[in-house]
């Protein structure tokens, strides 16, 4: 797939000066849900085995390290059926993820059936639905887990599955991307759209880095809210963030290799969120820690400025006409 | 142009000028603002297959528009804080009347006519405090001839009914005078506002408080007078997504649309248009790039991806939706497709000209 997305690119499909369409597809997007779909089969597999929560806890935390390189994607194949959603639901104020297992670990085991199961509500889905399941959670001790388990981690291998064969092939989202403007092209109508989706993409997840990974748990300075820090059972949260801002950074370098002061953006804040050795932000709760995050956060508020102010002259895009208008 | 001026011209030297009607500028079914690509504002006339009938150049950014329901003149409308508000005649392109609230009042951003034309409503605010006005205009002499209470805070879209009675979404947000900084999110409370045709407050309906920070904002009317639709933008928790549609017969309980669960997220929040049509009801959203299309009892029944999206308006069949990279696209339940794509970054809604 690769080499035929290399061929078109040197068979002269025009590409903008500087954005790089089709090596962010090559190099970034592609690997991302190839290697997301290899950790969810070796999670199945390992499932398959044994439901024990020590033995599945490395896979888990494999699979959802893969899922970070690809989980600001939210266009194409990972938009439909709510797969995107399904993979990692988080934030959830109303519980409704723990709330949907609890039926679904009482209910009906015909539920659990792959093509049942995957109708079942997105909330209970998923990498934070498994946490649930082996690290210890709201979710009742007593019900036997394992068929959950296992239906929940050969869901995850069947949506990265369907997330891979999306993406690729002749009639793959990729070549929407890469052929956006050309005759037939029913998704993307000029070339630049292709960039600007991409672009948009890039800056949504910076967005999300520092008001929902970073701003959740921080809440208000009278009102810190650590319980609401993602992924704390399994001490992902940083880690999360982290992976994120990583995949990210290497988004925008790869769409527009000249865009050296958003990099070094990125490095700033990935170097703070590194020093920080807190996993759960539990910190935000604390005088002395709660600074240091604030500060994490403002950097990757920066990312976004930066990024803002120097790649779309680059890359011949906007900030979006109406989607920041407002009214 | 030129010769459509030289037409005029010669209409004018025969001394009798019959008035002109939207059939003269070429009948565009919607009336749009845009910006080109040189950054200059501009008001479209479309036709119903996307094709631009004419092409007027504004003084800064436009929101909405009114188009006058028998001759060919819009009223385009200035971004929130507006100042300003241009009669335009689609003719020859010439402002015929600039519209200024009075001393302490604001536009809004959008406005009706009455259904026999004599009467321009516009949707204002008081400039402190943003107590809902609705500025009422002679459409002949274009002189400002009173006001109403709109029912509540910060009016934006409203709507006249078929028998003549006017909705009002007072979308409950009160603003800086200066900006558009939101000053009581805390304490919000939008409503949707019957209004007799002249002006009296016959209804208002208030969504349950838990709903209170979802700004009521822009409406449709539905098919064979059913009420109205209308379109919400949460200013709530972001991760305890609300639904963004509504339905509303006066005197009657409002229905809620709710989006199928694995789309709550895909609007983020916020409803930018609606349009209805037959049975189904458009709401698209620019910050989600996307459209959703429900039915009348209130289910979901297809999302469509589209980045930027916003304006929306009802088709013979299904919908028609702008976006700001020029796109216009045909939508349907079943399925998005290109009409055209001009390079005009579309501004935020599609008004319906002509009747």
């Amino acid at each position: 797939m690769r080499r035929v997305l290399a061929f078109l690119l040197l068979a002269g499909l025009p590409a903008p000066a500087f954005a790089d369409v089709g090596a962010v597809i090559d190099r970034h997007i592609l690997p991302a849900y190839e290697g997301f779909a290899a950790a969810a089969e070796s999670l199945a597999a390992e499932a398959e085995k044994t439901c024990a929560p020590e033995a599945l806890r490395p896979p888990f935390n494999a699979a959802w390290d893969a899922w970070m390189q690809a989980a600001h994607l939210h266009l194409g194949p990972s938009e439909e059926k709510g797969r995107a959603l399904a993979i990692l639901f988080w934030p959830d104020p109303k519980g409704l993820g723990a709330k949907a297992q609890r039926a679904l670990l009482t209910g009906d085991a015909a539920a659990l059936e792959p093509e049942a199961f995957a109708e079942q509500s997105v909330a209970a889905r998923g990498l934070a639905g498994l946490e649930r399941l082996i690290y210890p959670s709201v979710l009742p001790e007593e019900a036997d887990s394992c068929p959950l388990i296992r239906a929940t981690t050969r869901d995850l291998a069947r949506m990265a599955e369907e997330l891979v064969a999306g993406w690729e092939g002749p009639e793959g989202f990729a070549q929407n991307l890469l052929t956006a403007g050309e005759p037939g092209n029913a998704r993307y109508l000029a070339q630049s759209e292709a960039v600007q989706a991409l672009f948009t993409q890039l800056m949504a997840g910076v967005e999300f880095q520092a008001d929902q990974r970073l701003g959740r748990p921080l809440g208000t300075k009278d009102r810190p809210r650590p319980e609401r820090a993602e992924a704390r059972a399994s001490e992902r949260s940083a880690r999360n963030l982290i992976l994120a801002l990583k995949a990210l950074r290497e988004m925008a370098v790869t769409l527009d290799g000249t865009a050296a002061r958003s990099a070094a953006a990125f490095d700033r804040a990935i170097e703070a969120a590194e020093a920080l050795e807190d996993p759960t932000f539990a910190g935000v709760a604390s005088p002395e820690e709660r600074p240091k995050i604030e500060e994490l956060q403002k950097l990757v508020r920066q990312i976004r400025r930066t990024a803002l102010d120097e790649m779309p002259p680059t890359l011949g895009v906007t900030a979006g006409f109406n989607s920041q208008d407002g009214d | 142009m030129t010769t459509r001026r030289g037409f005029l011209v010669g209409l004018a030297s025969l001394g009798a000028a019959p008035r002109l009607g939207w059939a003269d500028v070429g009948a565009p079914a919607w009336l749009t603002a845009g910006m080109k690509p040189d950054g200059a504002y501009v008001l479209h006339g479309l036709s119903a297959g996307g094709v631009s009938r004419f092409e007027i150049p504004l003084p800064a950014r436009g929101h909405a528009a009114a188009a006058h329901p028998i001759r060919p003149e819009a009223v385009a409308f200035a971004r929130r804080p507006g100042v300003f508000a241009l009669v335009l005649d689609c003719f020859t392109g010439e402002v015929l009347s600039r519209l200024t609230p009075p001393e302490g009042r604001q536009f809004n951003g959008h406005g009706a006519f009455s259904a026999d034309g004599r009467l321009l409503m516009t949707s204002e605010v008081v400039a402190e405090g943003s107590a809902g006005r609705i500025g009422l205009w002679d459409a002949e002499s274009w002189r400002r001839i009173g006001e109403w209470d709109s029912g509540g805070i910060g009016p934006h879209d409203l709507k006249r009914l078929a028998d003549g009675r006017i909705v009002v979404a007072n979308g409950g947000i009160q603003t800086d005078p200066t900006d558009r900084t939101m000053l009581n999110l805390e304490s919000m409370k939008p409503n949707l506002a019957l209004l007799s045709a002249e002006g009296e407050i016959l209804d208002l309906m208030e969504l349950d408080e838990e709903l209170h920070q979802n700004s009521i904002r822009h409406l449709a009317l539905i098919d064979e007078d059913a009420g109205v639709a209308f379109a919400m933008q949460w200013q709530g928790d972001a991760a305890d997504p609300a639904p963004l549609l509504g339905l509303w017969r006066p005197g009657e309980a409002p229905l809620l649309c709710e989006a199928a669960p694995e789309d709550l997220f895909a609007m983020k929040g916020y409803a930018g248009s609606v349009a209805a049509q037959g049975e189904r009801i458009a709401i698209s959203s620019p910050r989600g790039g996307a459209v959703m299309i429900f039915d009348r009892s209130g289910a979901p029944l297809a999302t469509h991806r589209r980045a930027d999206v916003c304006g929306l308006a009802a088709l013979e069949e299904g919908f028609v939706a702008s976006d700001g990279s020029g796109g216009l696209w045909r939508i349907s339940a079943e399925a998005m497709e290109p009409i055209a794509r001009h390079e005009v970054a579309w501004d935020n809604h599609l008004i319906s000209a002509a009747a």
